[in-house]
């Protein structure tokens, strides 16, 4: 966890810098930064309207930012469509899972590959989806309308993954789900970040993210009110209580 | 007896041209949710170029394909140029435009080629078809008609179900912004959405223009009905918009076999009320009653 | 308040009008009469369209059913032309409700086919009993200049009078209607259904009244096109004339009644000018009527993408510094959304919403 010096050669996986985004009129983001080290997980925290919502569309491009920057490892991808973001390496869940009913289970898989280039390399995603998520090869010819929540939950990770993403944006997986699958979701998000991945996770429910989190960003009103160690944020209990409610 | 086998088989026939109008308007429905009043202009200006070829080459076939070709870029450049500033305005702007488009295409066909029906080519005999004596009512053009259309519809239904590009299409028209953050170029599946319904419509066209002729206003009707067609079949559903082309023509076949021909268009009119009122939804559609 | 203010205008408006006809040569008094005759139908179109979100294809068909009961009733009741036209007003009214009801579940592109095909099938009608209806040579309108105006009045000025008073009567009927609560529930429920019918209203019969007034300024248009055209055939009552109709409308400014008036204007002088144009420059007569129709095309896909809110809507804004007090037309559908922001508490402010404190349009 305390292992940033190793990290302070190479550039951050993601880093925003002062980004501002909004709907209409208004602004829902009003200057934020952050930096996400490779292969770690920064928790995003704050109460309903804050902006986690909006700050995750504004760096995987589903809304256009007004200001500021998104770098991925260095590079420059502020304002680009989502489209070329999801095939520049960054994965977006959203809210609500964005499950395709219409589609079977296995289409939707494919589905997060078929930019991919190489027959072999898209089959060798599948398989690997199939075997780290058991339940979903069960059901592979299922119309995905037919899973249960928890079930969606994983159809979308997996399929977020079957583009070997760099970055995974994950807007409120626990929502809808019972306690037992959040902590189910939770482990598996730890899982993928011992092997490699760089998660950016939205949560409202604040003590489920923090356990498994290596930094906490707090969102209110659009501006970060707090960045911190997660262990440091869980222990701080004026700030837990003033913004996230425990 | 016999009459009524000839009036279901030629019912059978036409009613496969309204299949081919209600699947490229359910092609379209489905990927941007607009109704595209144009879809028998295009077919009819399609048309009038393959007619040309037609003309110029004294191959029917070179029209043909012509026509096929001219129907696939029209759609594209029409959804790319046309339609694609009006997906993210309100309903009733695409609605204006799209008869906007029309009429420019009838007033643009009655320019170039003035009012006159001009007489079109069928691709094979047009005599009536025999088994021994009895007369079949149809003939080995209406044969092909058939045929042509439910191959396209196949191909069709082959490239969604079984093709990435397939995929990819479908999943443009579910869901947009989710395909998006899955890498997907959604604006070019419309496009490709568009160009093959003008594909279908442009085949819908060859195939009607020799018992209609070839006039600026020759699709007006052929649309309304494929449109009566793909509202009775629901227009979420390609199933149903064959479904429902093949139902409409054999009966529209039975009013005009036993009740007059005159009597066609104001049944046609009746069918799509009657629909609208009780199952606007279309008889096939997996949607529980939205709001029409 | 209000109604003073229309009124005034009216009378304003008319005294112009009759001086211009005065001091105009009889083919422009024509015009005149064309002119209003449209701004009548146009302005009772974009009523239904601006205000009540409804869209139709078919309004042609009503101004027939006007015109068509119109003659009738002269040829064969011999009834007074005052009669006459509040009688075929009237009966197109009832037509109105009868299509309003049968379209009241309908929505967007299923209203336009419906309507579409009440403007296709209404025609044929028409030549499906040639005894009544004349056929295809239709019915002959004779209307004389009335007695009190002198033996030597010409008829074209009459007709300027009487078309023009119809419609600004129209004109101030519709603003006062537009202003009153009427039109702030058609906007209302034209904006969000369930919005409106959770408020309270009751949008079936909202959506009802709205056909029938717009179809009753159909009626009476065609009452008064059969009257300056002296006949009543089928093929003045094609599908071209709905889309005319509704291209006046669209051009003008969907909602606004001053912009009828300038979607009328265009509708009859641009395309017998650009029609000059097109066969002095040697296209054939019957290539050049296709002229119009092209135009009507492009302008109804120009103005829709790139000027929604028609001429008014220009004018407005560029005026709008001298005269900040003048409502824009409303003109708001409902969008059609990919992001939307997160269902959070805060509810987002939506255009239309804002709008609702607007008055009617002018």
């Amino acid at each position: 966890m305390g292992e940033s010096a190793a990290a302070t050669a190479e550039p951050d996986a993601l880093a925003v810098q002062d980004l501002a985004a909004g709907y209409g009129g208004a602004l829902a983001l009003r200057g934020i930064s952050l930096t996400v080290r490779p292969a770690s997980i920064t928790a995003v925290l704050g109460a309903n309207g804050a902006g986690k919502t909006t700050l995750l569309r504004a760096i995987s491009g589903v809304i256009r930012p007004r200001g500021g920057r998104v770098l991925l490892h260095g590079r420059d991808m502020t304002g680009r469509a989502p489209e070329d973001m999801a095939r520049g390496g960054v994965a977006h869940v959203p809210e609500g899972q964005g499950v395709i009913g219409e589609l079977t289970v296995e289409e939707n898989l494919r589905l997060g590959a078929l930019w991919r280039r190489g027959r072999e390399a898209r089959a060798a995603a599948l398989a690997e989806a199939y075997q780290r998520f058991r339940v979903l090869a069960d059901r592979r010819q299922q119309a995905a309308s037919t899973l249960s929540g928890g079930e969606r939950q994983m159809l979308v990770i997996a399929r977020a993954l079957m583009a070997q993403p760099q970055v995974l944006l994950l807007d409120e997986p626990s929502l809808g789900l019972a306690p037992r699958v959040v902590a189910q979701v939770m482990r598996l998000t730890a899982e993928l970040r011992e092997a490699g991945l760089t998660v950016l996770l939205v949560e409202q429910n604040a003590r489920s993210a923090l356990s498994i989190a290596d930094q906490g960003v707090v969102l209110n009103l659009g501006q970060v009110v707090a960045t911190a160690e997660a262990a440091a944020l869980a222990t701080d209990v004026q700030l837990r209580q003033h913004y996230l409610g425990f | 007896m016999a009459e009524l086998g000839q009036l279901t088989l030629g019912g059978l026939s036409v009613g496969m041209i309204y299949a081919a109008i209600a699947l490229s308007l359910v092609l379209i429905w489905r990927a941007t949710r607009i109704l595209n009043y144009a879809q028998g202009g295009m077919a009819m200006f399609t048309t009038y170029l393959a007619f040309e070829v037609i003309n110029h080459t004294g191959s029917y076939w070179a029209g043909f394909a012509a026509a096929l070709l001219a129907g696939l870029l029209l759609g594209g450049v029409i959804e790319r140029v046309v339609i694609r500033p009006a997906e993210n305005k309100p309903p009733l702007n695409a609605i204006i435009v799209t008869i906007g488009l029309l009429i420019f295409l009838e007033g643009l066909a009655g320019v170039i080629y003035g009012g006159q029906y001009r007489s079109f080519p069928a691709a094979f005999s047009i005599d009536g078809l025999h088994i021994g004596s009895a007369a079949l009512g149809i003939s080995a053009n209406d044969v092909f008609v058939a045929v042509a259309v439910l191959v396209a519809a196949l191909l069709l239904a082959a490239l969604f179900r079984y093709t990435a590009v397939g995929l990819r299409l479908r999943a443009a028209a579910f869901s947009p912004p989710v395909a998006r953050l899955l890498g997907v170029r959604v604006g070019r599946m419309l496009t490709l959405g568009w160009a093959l319904a003008g594909l279908i419509g442009a085949l819908a066209g060859v195939l009607v223009s020799p018992s209609t002729f070839l006039y600026p206003n020759s699709m007006d009707s052929v649309f309304v009905l494929g449109f009566t067609a793909a509202v009775i079949g629901g227009l979420d559903s390609p199933v149903g918009a064959v479904a429902g082309g093949l139902i409409l023509g054999v009966a529209l076949s039975y009013v005009s076999g036993y009740l007059g021909s005159d009597l066609v268009p104001l049944f046609g009119l009746a069918a799509l009320v009657v629909v609208l009122m009780i199952r606007p939804e279309g008889l096939f559609s997996a949607t529980s009653a939205r709001q029409v | 308040m209000t109604l003073l203010r229309h009124l005034a205008a009216a009378v304003v408006l008319g005294v112009v009008l009759v001086l211009l006809t005065i001091w105009l040569d009889p083919f422009r008094q024509y015009q005149i009469a064309e002119i209003a005759t449209y701004v009548i139908a146009v302005a009772g179109l974009t009523a239904l369209v601006g205000l009540s979100g409804q869209i139709s294809l078919g309004h042609g068909a009503f101004m027939a059913i006007g015109a068509y009961s119109a003659a009738l009733l002269l040829l064969h009741l011999h009834w007074p032309l005052a009669a006459v036209l509040v009688a075929s007003t009237v009966i197109t009214a009832a037509s109105g409700a009868v299509v309003g009801v049968a379209a009241a579940r309908l929505r967007g592109p299923y209203l336009a086919g419906a309507t579409l095909l009440l403007a296709v099938a209404l025609p044929s009608l028409a030549l499906s009993d040639p005894s009544l209806f004349g056929g295809d040579q239709g019915l002959t309108v004779a209307v004389s200049t009335p007695a009190f105006l002198g033996p030597s009045f010409p008829p074209t000025r009459w007709q300027a009078w009487l078309t023009c008073g119809c419609a600004l009567i129209t004109l101030v009927l519709l603003a006062n209607l537009a202003r009153s609560r009427i039109g702030r529930s058609w906007r209302a429920a034209g904006d969000d259904e369930v919005a409106a019918a959770l408020a309270g209203l009751n949008v079936a019969r909202l959506r009802v009244l709205a056909f029938v007034v717009s179809a009753a300024c159909a009626g009476l248009a065609g009452v008064l096109l059969a009257v300056t055209t002296s006949i009543v055939t089928p093929g003045a009552f094609t599908l071209t004339l709905s889309i005319a109709l509704l291209t006046g409308a669209v051009l003008g400014g969907l909602g606004s009644l001053a912009g009828a008036v300038w979607g009328s204007l265009v509708l009859i002088l641009v395309p017998t000018y650009v029609m000059d144009v097109a066969t002095s420059h040697g296209l054939s007569s019957s290539a050049g009527s296709n002229i119009p129709v092209v135009a009507y095309g492009v302008v109804l896909v120009v103005v829709m993408l790139l000027f929604p809110d028609g001429i008014q809507g220009g004018l407005v804004r560029l005026y709008r510094p001298l005269a900040a007090r003048v409502p824009r037309p409303h003109w708001r559908g409902r969008a059609r959304r990919d992001t939307a922001p997160p269902a959070a508490p805060a509810p987002q402010p939506r255009a239309s919403a804002s709008e609702h404190q607007e008055e009617g349009s002018i």
